[in-house]
């Protein structure tokens, strides 16, 4: 198990390296001059592209760049991002916080309202409520993530008027500029409550409804499918016609013996299922005007800053394994029939 | 002779087979295929539905005058009917502008979708829009499969260390979510309808690389391989005749299928504004013509609805057909079920 996993993270390097190979492999399409801004690293530098040029010899072969690139990331330096006009990683460690906070606040929800409605559809298998449930996932699964984030905004909150977009109010965010309102994670829900400002959580936390919303209409359709044929997988098996012969309550063998096994494949969803709502961020954070890294991405894949795009999906590249690895852990741990060698 | 014929077992018809009527009875399936048939006429028959509001380009590049093309686009006798339909000059995609407004206009007679900001005619967006969709999803999942059958057919026929290689960057590739890593690709190949398109299929092909690669080893461990192999068959036709031939079916039909999930990918950068030129007929741009009329603007709530919501639900129902459709094939192909 444990050589398993060493030898998993150290794929991740490994990952990384072929990722970047091939992002600046497809950034040799660009002149030396757009090529340049990967280089610099302050607003000052941008005027003197020429001389980039020339240090960096970026009017030379890929191997050569490719090298050149690669020890100025290891020694930190992820270069500029014209989008937010600062280095790449102070635009990261500014901005990961409301993408984190955004993609908590939509995963329990995810989960709980895929993993219920799958249950629910296998256990009422073919009545109406299957049918009506089944029709919902495919919907939702064909639903573009920004079509129905543009339907929440301009409906409930531009028709109905209710939630928000943004993060917080530009009040509450002048405010917390000049107070001494103390971060310590980032999360202006968490935060608000730890530094006893209510009204901070609940508007920070009035304005991730919708966003979250958005997430969980389009992400937790594909766990719904997965865990209704699942469901009735285990349902079909042995072990429940026995524990309904021996008279247990039908409650307990679906959800204490049947549902248990049945998770054990949306699991396995995990990684795609995150690698969706990444996706969705992405578009969600642009269109309900939320100052995460997604909405940086969105703005730079736009402004063609290539060098902001290589280092999100480096980070990415990064989140995504790491994820992997621990559905890897999580499988071993939930289900003890399964080793790795 | 008829003794012989009836000695014959009975050839099923595929439509007489049970997949295909279990396929039949699904009504999800029929729905689904319903919904295309629509788009798919609303798609041929583009340049009928718009003949009176056809931009000035486009009528000169088939070289008809205002009045004529009315007549001539509706008379299927006339070959500038079939030239519009099946090969339409690149022109005629340009959405007619009505104003320069930046302001929408609501539904009138002539304008029955509304005017989108920029005076674009949404009704002639939607229409040639149908034609835009169908044509990115059938090239990218050509594409996809060309990809696919020459990584997942090299990996799967010589095995080894190139086969390993090769699913590293399957692994790589796949790890990454896919609206990202072609968001990437996009900007850097920059803007314009088939930059788009290949930029997708550099991202969908992975899984279908894999698929194939799977069922040529399957189909290679099978004995009339082997047979093939002692009789003397080179590498180039065990391959060409014997292996991919019965292990391209699956990966064929489920890529194809997969068309819904292309054309969000597409309609989202197209959103993001990584799509099309400006102006083409593509839903995904047309919403984001609407970008700023979506949110309560200037204190009326929806009352710009129609420049966001046809284009929306255009895409949303165009992925619904082909996600229905697929669901019920893939129910259908399921060897469980």
């Amino acid at each position: 198990m444990f050589n398993y996993i060493a030898r998993r993270l150290l794929q991740i390097p490994v990952v990384l390296f072929v990722l970047s190979l091939v992002i600046m492999g497809l950034m040799q399409l660009l002149s030396p001059q757009q090529r340049a801004a990967a280089f610099v690293t302050s607003d000052k530098q941008i005027e003197h592209l020429d001389q980039i040029i020339e240090k960096y010899h970026l009017d030379e072969g890929f191997l050569v760049q490719y090298r050149l690139w690669a020890s100025e990331v290891l020694r930190g330096n992820l270069g500029f991002s014209r989008i937010s006009k600062e280095p790449v990683l102070t635009t990261v460690r500014k901005r990961f916080p409301a993408s984190m906070e955004l993609a908590l606040a939509a995963f329990v929800p995810i989960v709980l309202v895929g993993v219920w409605l799958g249950t629910q559809a296998a256990t009422h298998r073919d009545s109406f409520l299957d049918q009506a449930l089944r029709v919902m996932a495919i919907v939702g699964w064909s639903l573009p993530t920004f079509v129905v984030a543009i339907w929440l905004v301009a409906w409930v909150y531009g028709g109905l008027g209710w939630f928000g977009i943004g993060r917080l109010p530009s009040s509450l965010l002048i405010e917390l500029a000049g107070g001494d309102f103390r971060r310590y994670t980032g999360l202006f829900t968490i935060d608000g409550l730890l530094n006893g400002r209510l009204d901070i959580a609940a508007e920070a936390l009035k304005r991730l409804v919708l966003p979250a919303a958005a997430l969980v209409i389009v992400v937790s359709a594909g766990i719904m499918r997965v865990m209704r044929s699942s469901m009735l997988d285990e349902l079909g098996k042995d072990y429940v016609r026995t524990a309904r012969a021996k008279g247990l309550p039908e409650k307990t063998v679906v959800y204490k013996h049947a549902r248990r096994n049945a998770l054990i494949p949306v699991i396995t969803m995990a990684g795609p299922m995150l690698g969706r709502m990444i996706g969705g961020i992405v578009v969600i954070e642009l269109i309900f005007n939320f100052p995460g890294l997604g909405e940086w991405a969105a703005k730079a894949a736009l402004q063609l800053d290539v060098t902001t795009l290589l280092a999100f999906v480096m980070l990415i590249g990064l989140i995504m394994a790491t994820a992997n690895l621990l559905v890897d852990v999580a499988y071993v741990i939930v289900d003890p029939r399964i080793r790795y060698e | 002779m008829s003794s012989r014929a009836s000695l014959e077992p009975k050839r099923e018809l595929w439509y007489e087979s049970k997949r295909f009527r279990r396929f039949r009875r699904n009504p999800l399936a029929l729905a689904g295929l319903l919904i295309l048939l629509f788009f798919a006429g609303m798609a041929l028959l583009a340049p009928v539905l718009t003949a009176d509001r056809l931009p000035r380009g486009c009528m000169r590049d088939l070289s008809l005058g205002r009045s004529e093309a009315r007549q001539a686009l509706r008379n299927p006798t006339r070959p500038a009917f079939w030239r519009a339909a099946f090969a339409p000059p690149k022109s005629c995609y340009k959405i007619p502008r009505v104003s320069y407004s930046p302001v929408p206009k609501p539904p009138s007679a002539r304008y029955p979708l509304g005017i989108a900001s920029g005076g674009y005619d949404i009704y002639y967006g939607i229409v040639w829009g149908a034609r835009t969709s169908f044509y990115i999803g059938v090239l990218v999942v050509g594409i996809v499969l060309v990809i696919a059958t020459m990584v997942g057919g090299l990996a799967g026929l010589f095995g080894g260390w190139l086969d390993n290689l090769l699913m590293r960057l399957v692994d790589v590739v796949y790890s990454i979510p896919g609206l990202v890593l072609a968001m990437v690709f996009a900007s850097i190949f920059g803007r314009g309808l088939i930059k788009t398109m290949i930029a997708i299929a550099l991202v969908a092909w992975p899984i279908y690389a894999r698929m194939l690669r799977g069922n040529i080893l399957q189909v290679k461990a099978q004995d009339y391989i082997s047979a093939a192999h002692a009789v003397g068959a080179g590498y180039g036709r065990l391959f060409f005749k014997h292996i991919l031939p019965n292990a391209i079916g699956p990966m064929i039909i489920l890529a194809s299928l997969d068309i819904g999930a292309i054309v969000i990918t597409a309609s989202t950068l197209a959103f993001l504004g990584l799509g099309a030129d400006v102006g083409y007929a593509d839903w995904g741009q047309m919403i984001s013509f609407a970008r700023s009329w979506i949110s309560n603007p200037g204190g009326e709530p929806l009352k710009y609805w129609f420049v966001w919501f046809w284009p929306s639900m255009a895409i949303a129902l165009f992925v619904l057909g082909w996600n229905l459709l697929g669901d019920a094939v893939r129910d259908a192909l399921d060897p469980r079920s």
